[in-house]
């Protein structure tokens, strides 16, 4: 079957056979690698994309059922070699560690931030609560958030004991 | 996906439900597919093709009125429910309970069709329907007829929906708008989790309306209270409504003990 | 090395600069392995057991050979090669018997998932189900059924373990300090509890995932998300009979491991389908389901432990008897638990103390190194049981601890002696219990637990560990100096998240007075560039591999001064270097930079001198040796990294649901060499330990079979699960031998966070738990005196919880 999806702004045509998942049609067929698989079941949000305007677990969407939509991934965040400054304030804050939940994490962001441009703590804990994190315990996740929307760029701080 | 099926998009009810009747049981609807596709890859269902109802107009249809109530078409998601200013002023139960569900992401897809049609007995959606007297409209091929969602369930994962027949709609009467609600879950952590027995409450007027997922084989309604009632009896009877099983989740024992907690609280909460 | 160093004189170390590779990750470019594709790729998957034991009668591949797009079928009827780290002792597929639900025993290589999958489902097993052995406790009994009736046939690494045939006795290990009989007749008190926790699973995000080429020549290429690439190039080069030299192991990004990646997993099994499908690349990456059963776990463990104290609160004597359940096969587990059980008392100072620690087989999946290894597990016990004890004496547990703690002069029970340097358990122990004002409620908590009905709790755990490898492990580094002056580190210690490289290179960046951005640690590793490194595991890393670093930096330094000194005609004592120059000390002025001679000098008239400039650093752990295997004794442990966490919990004391407030946790690091990474193994441990305190852990029904292995049933911690308050501190006592007085702390977050919940539990509502994980059920047939039992299908009694109104201190 024919598919015709706009990704990152670039569009692209790919037949496919009808079972494919939206993630493996990303990563397989269009070749962007960045969005990964974690369960295949819609549980750890590391395949999460922004489809049409909205995050989902692209593992449980068909790519057939994108055909013509407009969908974003951590390959569109940045501008070319800049980091966006979600991105930045990431590695600011060390918001990642193995770098596998990443991507899908950062697409929740980015559409929770369009929901809510400055949100609360609880705010940002709900906006990930579909994306696993099993590395950083995700505060470093919510420093990098709250400086990235300008609300704190306050660094978590190692305290150390003399 | 791990297995081979095919496709099909479906434009019309008509359409859809000609397929259905041309392929038996080898086809299967799709709404949102959170809950079709993961059991397909799981092999627990192997239909040889998916109809896509998405493509279908009318199922995005959320819409209230005075005469009609409200309308949920079956397209409509989780979070459309959750995001619905009529919902959340006129049937909040309905938004409380659709927030309780899966994450954001798993929300922007699952409908609340999908999630009573696939009638597990801890679908968060079922016990606000069934709270709010909703009715079911099914569609099949010698047209469509409306049901109480009371009768719907017939069993774990059963419904009395018949070979090829579709869901089209999902209506809550406007007699119950205004109900207030509320919504206890027990789950094993506080992030997105099935639950482990889960009771809600809707109270309008004198009416008390009290239903369980997650303690049955299915969904379950239990007969409607009053607001003077004795707690005690509230409890006794929904404790005698239910029968709960021990399973990975937890045992029998602490799900009748929290269905009655919840029973109180909730009572505290919003009736008393 | 260099632990003396005065702050002020660090450009680095002690800084937090962000991750070199931050920018791969957060743009999507870092390539893992299931991001790689080849030309001819094949696709495997793997028909496993759905028995925890049988017999295998028949297997019946033809129609799966039939299957058009199927390259290649194995069995383990035709794959005769063993494998085990420690005990040799697995096959590739099963073969004759399997010893696991989930156990793989046939495989599939096709052009496509989709046709192996079917492939798969079309290959017909026959078994004949024995009765499987499940429970430590079981399998340990002499009529048990043997899980390996073989065991006396079997290879084994000889100075550590100890096999004992004829029984499901993998390995047992004594320790013997002082005479714990006599002791406990001494003892004006002696408290004696059981205390259990089950399997769990590592949970890394990316599933384990490798690609082999099984070339002409029996030249292999194998691309794995593996923790030690060197490992699994010598276990398969052993296993296969084929020199070390064939085998390349190439190791790019990793998304986790956590020690579950740690050891050799699915790289033999596509190598082999690769040999059989003519020499192409097979890509083999495990379901999520399959990580469960498939791939290796945690031990799960019980315990008995019994103390002796005196009236004024002095442990006297302890006697521990752990019984772990290895699972299927000894993998790490054997390890695992001999490291268990001479850490076993936890940071206490323990005059008369035995310990007798038994790792079984069982019929479950096998068990693997995982964060803590195996000190999550028995500090569990360990952790409790302090608190135990000093309610029972009546007596403060923060204060008891602090009365029993390790200090200088105190001695190990393997015999070793701390020092002033070893670090500091006590200060550690004491932070936490400030930070969450331990002993009493603030006016707000007391108006909280007015508000809410529920009660708060706040306790403290201890926790040590050190590095459990081999007593002569090492590891090396080479620096190479590009042609620009930038400096490129080859190593090959993984890095899978922990952040290791930007530490190396901030060490490297320290020693060579470079700026950071100019030292590169080359991230994909490769057993063919990369210098030899011997695992990536037991939180040695940083201190191995950090020493290695220095002494390459040195060595480069080393190579650089002699061109230099030809060049300015000084003598190296003449020269000290800064700003990417050497120069004479005595006239700053004549210099010739790094990039000068970076690959050697050219003189204006064309003549060269030195040459590429490289440096290379070797180094092994020192001093260590193998214990005694009779008492025990001797000097397993390269540092001790020593910590406690704080925990404030609420509690309803109806349900038993709760809600963790505030966690503190304080680890004596010696030197934070990178804060943002310290913090970020502090916050990541803790979150990991929480989610096997409050939920995680395996369910088998009564015939072996595994319940819930997807994140369906076993859920792990997500945002929503945090403390609502999260602090990390650290101590820095500096280790005299660890790069600039540092020492390992990725896994001791993780240790003790579980038993700090079940002690702030006990003070919140008055429970006595001694099963792990405790969920909000565990809590609530506490409160009520129901049984305690591992799991709601089989109810097999564990533990001794029980609602101990008397336990709580603090009103
Ligand atoms: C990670 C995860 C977490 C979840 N957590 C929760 C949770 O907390 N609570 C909860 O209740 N649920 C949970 N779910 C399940 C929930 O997502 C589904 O029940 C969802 O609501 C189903 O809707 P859908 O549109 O995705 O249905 P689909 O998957 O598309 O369909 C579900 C079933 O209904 C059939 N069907 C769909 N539409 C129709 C129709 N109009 N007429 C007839 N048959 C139809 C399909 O053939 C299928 O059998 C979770 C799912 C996932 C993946
Ligand atoms: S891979 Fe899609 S949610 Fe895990
Ligand atoms: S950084 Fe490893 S899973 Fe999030």
């Amino acid at each position: 079957m024919k598919v015709k999806t706009t990704v990152n702004g670039q569009v692209y045509e790919r037949e496919t056979v009808p079972y494919k998942t939206l993630l493996h049609f990303i990563r397989e067929e269009i070749g962007l690698t960045g969005t990964k698989e974690g369960c295949a079941a819609g549980e750890c949000g590391a395949c999460t994309v922004i489809l049409n305007g909205k995050p989902v677990n692209s593992c449980l969407v068909l790519a057939v059922e994108a055909n013509d939509a407009v969908i974003e991934t951590v390959e569109g965040e940045g501008a070319g070699n800049e980091l966006s400054d979600l991105q930045a304030a990431f590695e600011r804050h060390h918001a990642t560690q193995c770098g596998f939940c990443t991507p899908g994490m950062l697409m929740s962001i980015r559409d929770l931030l369009r929901r809510h441009p400055k949100p609360t703590v609880e705010q940002i804990k709900a906006g990930i609560e579909g994306n696993f994190c099993r590395c950083t315990g995700y505060v470093q996740v919510i420093e990098a958030v709250l400086d990235a929307t300008g609300q704190s760029a306050k660094k978590g701080e190692l305290k150390h004991v003399s | 996906m791990n297995r081979a099926f095919d496709y099909r998009a479906a434009t019309s009810f008509s359409e859809a439900l000609g397929w259905l009747a041309e392929m038996g049981s080898n086809a299967r609807p799709l709404a949102g597919g959170t809950d079709l596709l993961v059991n397909v890859r799981a092999g627990l269902m192997t239909p040889t093709c998916v109809i896509d109802l998405k493509p279908i107009p009318e199922i995005t249809t959320l819409s209230f009125d005075e005469g009609e109530g409200l309308l949920i078409g079956a397209g409509v998601t989780i979070n459309e429910i959750i995001e619905s200013e009529v919902i959340q002023q006129q049937y909040p139960l309905l938004a409380i309970c659709a927030h309780q569900l899966a994450s954001h992401q798993v929300r922007n897809r699952a409908t609340v069709v999908g999630n009573i049609v696939n009638a597990s007995p801890c679908a968060d959606m079922a016990p606000p329907l069934l709270c709010l007297q909703a009715e079911i409209e099914i569609q099949g091929n010698d047209g469509a007829r409306w049901v109480p969602c009371a009768t719907f369930f017939t069993g774990a994962k059963q419904t009395i929906l018949k070979p090829g027949e579709l869901v089209s709609r999902i209506r809550v009467p406007a007699a119950m708008q205004g109900a207030k609600g509320g919504y206890k879950k027990l789950k094993r952590i506080q992030g997105h989790d099935l639950g482990i027995v889960g009771v809600a409450l809707a109270a309008l007027d004198s009416a008390v309306h009290i239903a369980v997922s997650s303690a049955a084989a299915t969904p379950v309604l239990v007969k409607p209270f009053s607001r003077t009632d004795d707690l005690g009896t509230v409890v006794a009877a929904v404790c005698e409504a239910i029968s709960p099983i021990d399973d990975v989740r937890c045992t029998k024992d602490y799900r009748l003990f929290m269905a009655e907690t919840y029973v109180k609280r909730l009572w505290q909460e919003v009736v008393a | 090395m260099y632990h003396d160093a005065s702050p002020e004189s660090l450009r680095y170390v002690g800084q937090g600069p962000a991750r070199l590779e931050s920018k791969q990750k957060l743009t999507g470019q870092a390539t893992y392995v299931a991001d790689m594709a080849m030309s001819g790729m094949l696709h495997a998957r793997v028909k496993t057991s759905p028995h925890a034991r049988a017999r295998i009668i028949k297997i019946d591949t033809s129609k799966a050979e039939a299957l058009p797009g199927v390259r290649a079928v194995v069995t383990g009827e035709e794959l005769d090669y063993r494998l085990g780290l420690y005990v040799v002792d697995k096959y590739i597929l099963a073969k004759g018997e399997v010893r696991h639900y989930g156990e793989a025993v046939a495989a599939v290589a096709a052009d496509s998932v989709v046709i192996a999958e079917k492939a798969v489902q079309l290959i017909e097993v026959e078994y004949e189900v024995l009765t499987p052995v499940l429970q430590p406790l079981d399998a340990i009994k002499e009529d048990a059924p043997l899980v390996h009736a073989d065991l006396g046939s079997y290879d084994y690494f000889k100075p550590a373990f100890t096999p004992q045939p004829g029984t499901n006795i993998v390995n047992h290990n004594k320790i013997r300090k002082g005479d714990v009989e006599k002791a406990f007749t001494e003892a004006d008190y002696v408290i004696e509890r059981f205390y259990t926790n089950p399997s769990v699973q590592h949970v890394p995000i990316e599933t384990h995932v490798s690609i082999a080429k099984w070339g002409t020549d029996d030249q292999i290429t194998i691309w794995s998300a593996a923790q030690s690439p060197h490992t699994v190039k010598n276990l398969f080069a052993v296993a296969f009979k084929i020199p070390h030299r064939n085998v390349r192991v190439q190791v790019p990004y990793i998304g986790g491991g956590f020690g579950g990646k740690a050891g050799i997993g699915l790289e033999p099994l596509v190598a082999v389908l690769s040999r059989k499908a003519g020499g192409r690349p097979v890509r083999l990456q495990a379901t999520r389901e399959e990580e469960f059963s498939l791939l290796p776990c945690r031990s799960g463990l019980q315990q008995r432990i019994k103390t002796g104290v005196s009236a004024d609160g002095r442990i006297l004597a302890q006697q521990m008897t752990q019984y772990w359940d290895a699972g299927a096969y000894a993998d790490y587990a054997v390890n695992v638990q001999r490291a268990a059980s001479y850490s076993g008392s936890g940071p206490y100072e323990i005059p008369n103390c035995w310990v007798d620690s038994y790792a079984l087989y069982t019929n479950k999946p096998y068990s693997t190194a995982y964060r803590g290894f195996g000190h999550v597990e028995f500090h569990w016990g360990i952790e409790r049981h302090m608190e135990l004890v000093a309610s029972a004496i009546d007596m403060d547990p923060l204060e008891f601890r602090l009365k029993n703690l390790l200090r200088p002069g105190s001695r190990t029970i393997t015999g070793e002696e701390i020092t002033p340097h070893t670090g500091n358990v006590i200060k550690c122990v004491e932070t936490v219990a400030e930070s969450i004002g331990y002993g009493k409620l603030t006016d707000e908590e007391k108006e909280r637990e007015q508000r809410t009905g529920r009660k708060i709790g706040k306790a403290v755990a201890a926790l040590q560990k050190a590095p459990a490898m081999p007593p002569f492990t090492a590891a090396s580094v080479v620096a190479k100096m590009n042609q620009d002056g930038t400096v490129t580190l080859n190593v090959s210690l993984t890095d899978m998240g922990q952040g290791t490289y930007t530490s190396l290179a901030q060490l490297a960046a320290e020693r060579l007075k470079f700026p950071l951005e100019k030292v590169h640690v080359a991230f994909e590793t490769d057993t063919d560039r990369d210098p030899y490194d011997w695992q990536t595991v037991a939180s040695k890393g940083l201190m191995l591999s950090g020493n290695a670093t220095i002494l390459a930096a040195e060595d480069l330094l080393k190579n650089a001064y002699e061109v230099a000194s030809q060049i300015l005609r000084a003598t190296a004592h003449d020269m000290d270097h800064d700003d990417e120059k050497i120069f004479i000390k005595h006239h700053p002025g004549r210099s010739i930079s790094f990039k000068e001679i970076a690959v050697g000098y050219a003189y204006p008239d064309g003549n060269g001198i030195g040459g590429p400039l490289i440096g290379v650093g070797r180094y092994i752990a020192q001093g260590l040796g193998h214990i005694d295997k009779e008492t025990g004794q001797g000097l397993p442990a390269l540092d001790w990294t020593y910590g406690a966490h704080g925990m404030v919990v609420e509690a309803d004391p109806e349900t038993g649901e709760y809600t963790i407030l505030k966690i503190a946790s304080a680890f004596d690091v010696g030197k934070a060499i990178n804060t943002g990474l310290v913090r970020g193994q502090a916050i990541g441990g803790m979150l990991q330990g929480l989610g096997t305190a409050f939920c995680e852990g395996y369910i088998f029904d009564e015939q072996g079979r595994l319940l819930n292995p997807s994140f369906t049933d076993n859920k792990i911690p997500t945002a929503m699960d945090l403390p609502l308050e999260v602090d990390a501190y650290v101590v820095e006592t500096a280790q005299i031998d660890g790069p600039y007085g540092a020492r390992g702390v990725g896994e001791h977050s993780m240790i003790s966070v579980c038993s700090a919940l079940g002690n702030a539990l006990q003070q919140a509502v008055g429970v006595e738990l001694t099963h792990m994980p405790m969920r909000f059920e565990d809590v609530w047939r506490a409160l009520n005196n129901k049984t305690p039992i591992d799991n709601w299908i089989t109810k097999s009694p564990v533990g001794s919880c029980r609602s101990a109104p008397e336990l709580r201190r603090h009103e």
